[in-house]
């Protein structure tokens, strides 16, 4: 919603009011009619249906030489006729990582500072990350995942796009804006977010469980912490779909926000074993962006439709290279692939990855990029990737109100 | 087909699996035709699609026992006749009987 709009709304909607303006009382329910022009962009409600509006605190506030002096009603003072009212509340948004927080945040403080007899407003931004996974009690993955909210898949049609190095980066982003997440590496075959993460600890054991180890706050298991390194590991499917099994089920995630896995790449056994395990909230597929890339992530998407497991989105990686010498942007595996593919399939373009060198040595030495370089354009476009993520999450669980998404029935016979 | 996913799966009676779509139409489903539409690979051949599984060897007593999601979505039923490796894609059971 553009600026202009914005104040014509709160204007219109000051205007309707009969009552003279000084006879209006502040209370709760006149905050809470003026914060109704605020509209949460992605869940296209206004923030007060929504339930996001809490702790709403109305305080008199004399304008006395002394600015900023507070006088209480009850401690008997005189309030002066100029006196006005400090409104002050709480936002709770569905994800810390929501990329339009501040603009949430300027909008509250506008529609408020518009009611009559407001002088001041503090309006604090919290977040709750909306979403339990629909497991029974009885599941086998219950004590494992039980205390996990969402679970996003990270994949790719083909391998080399850059998953692992997105799969990480938003791990990164989502806990830097104040998430819990975790990380499984998924890849059986080449595991390799141990080295991106320059993993050193091994897990842990934890009664029945296995304590995952900590990078940076973000949780990891990867089967390239159990094997030897630089040995490959060679498994059957039925033994590859155990060890997937094993860290959906025997891992102690606790309390997270977000576990991001990090898929093998293609449309086969592994992909199938998560999603028939864990009630995986949706998928992020990543692509570069030239043809035969876009073709696989078709496939991708088919298998996910396949699956019911939502897409969230498609991100592309290797989008342009920024020449060094002349600045200019090079299109290398051509233009737009990602942005077209995704709506191809009516699912939300995500944002694109620069290619960047440092990114690449970043996650060769084992340094996930948005952490060694948290003011370049990679990591703000990480930044905006898990923003995307996070808000496309929000609005399935919006959506998803009335689907059943879990069940277990006794016949009776 | 798309976005429909199931909003409530219920028993109708002794022999009928209702399911609630989320567009609101009803699946009411009769229990043994589903064991003899079980899309196994033991009850259909995986390659040619031929059927493995005769009519006549499922009985018409058979009864389920369990139903559970797989995933978001299927749901696999153990029946009691020891039966219990179908995963019925939520597609295929809207395909498989008339909606109300």
């Amino acid at each position: 919603m553009g600026i202009m709009e914005f104040r014509n709304r709160i204007a219109e909607r000051l205007s309707s009011k009969v009552v003279p303006q000084q006879a209006v009382s502040l209370d709760e329910k006149t905050v809470l009619d003026a914060l109704r022009v605020v509209q949460d962009p992605d869940l296209h409600k206004d923030i007060v249906t929504l339930g996001f509006v809490r702790n709403i605190k109305i305080s008199a506030e004399a304008h006395s030489p002394e600015a900023g002096h507070k006088v209480s009603h009850e401690a008997g003072h005189k309030v002066s006729h100029e006196a006005g009212h400090q409104v002050s509340l709480e936002v709770n948004l569905t994800t810390p990582a929501c990329p339009v927080k501040e603009q949430l945040k300027a909008q509250c403080e506008a529609a408020l500072m518009a009611l009559p007899g407001v002088t001041s407003t503090k309006v604090t931004m919290t977040a709750s990350t909306r979403g339990s996974l629909p497991l029974n009690s009885g599941s086998p993955v219950a004590a494992s995942l039980g205390q996990v909210k969402n679970i996003i898949a990270v994949a790719s049609g083909k391998g080399g796009v850059g998953k692992s190095t997105t799969a990480v980066n938003l791990a990164w982003s989502l806990a830097k804006s104040g998430s819990k997440v975790g990380l499984l590496d998924a890849d059986i075959y080449g595991p390799s977010i141990p080295l991106m993460t320059h993993l050193k600890d091994g897990a842990t054991a934890s009664g029945s469980l296995i304590e995952p180890p900590k990078v940076d706050g973000v949780k990891i298991i990867s089967v390239g912490m159990f094997g030897q390194s630089g040995k490959a590991t060679i498994m059957r499917g039925p033994m590859a779909a155990g060890v997937i099994k094993q860290f959906l089920s025997q891992v102690a995630w606790g309390e997270l926000d977000y576990l991001i896995i990090d898929y093998p790449p293609g449309t086969g056994d592994i992909q199938l074993t998560i999603s028939q395990t864990a009630p995986v909230t949706g998928a992020v597929i990543v692509t570069t962006p030239q043809e035969v890339a876009l073709i696989d992530v078709r496939k991708a998407i088919s298998m996910f439709e396949t699956l019911k497991v939502p897409v969230l989105g498609v991100v592309e990686t290797m989008s342009h290279f920024i020449c060094d010498g002349c600045d200019k942007k090079h299109f290398i595996f051509r233009e737009g692939g990602g942005a077209r593919v995704a709506r191809e399939h009516g699912v939300a373009f995500l944002g694109e990855i620069p290619m960047d060198q440092g990114l690449v040595e970043a996650s060769d030495h084992g340094k996930p990029y948005v952490a060694s370089h948290p003011k370049s354009p990679v990591a703000a476009a990480f930044a905006k990737v898990a923003g995307a993520v996070a808000s496309q999450v929000s609005i399935l669980h919006a959506e998803n109100k009335n689907v059943l998404q879990h069940f277990s029935i006794e016949w009776a016979n | 087909m798309d976005n429909i996913r199931v909003q409530g799966i219920t028993q109708v009676d002794p022999k009928t699996l209702g399911i609630l779509w989320t567009d609101g139409k009803k699946s009411a489903l009769d229990v043994v035709m589903l064991r003899r539409k079980c899309p196994c690979a033991a009850c259909i051949d995986e390659w040619s699609h031929e059927p493995r599984l005769k009519p006549e060897d499922v009985k018409d007593t058979v009864r389920p026992v369990k139903i559970e999601s797989v995933g978001l979505y299927a749901l696999t039923i153990h029946f009691n006749d020891g039966h219990r490796t179908g995963i019925y894609t939520f597609k295929y059971l809207r395909d498989l009987g008339p909606l109300a």
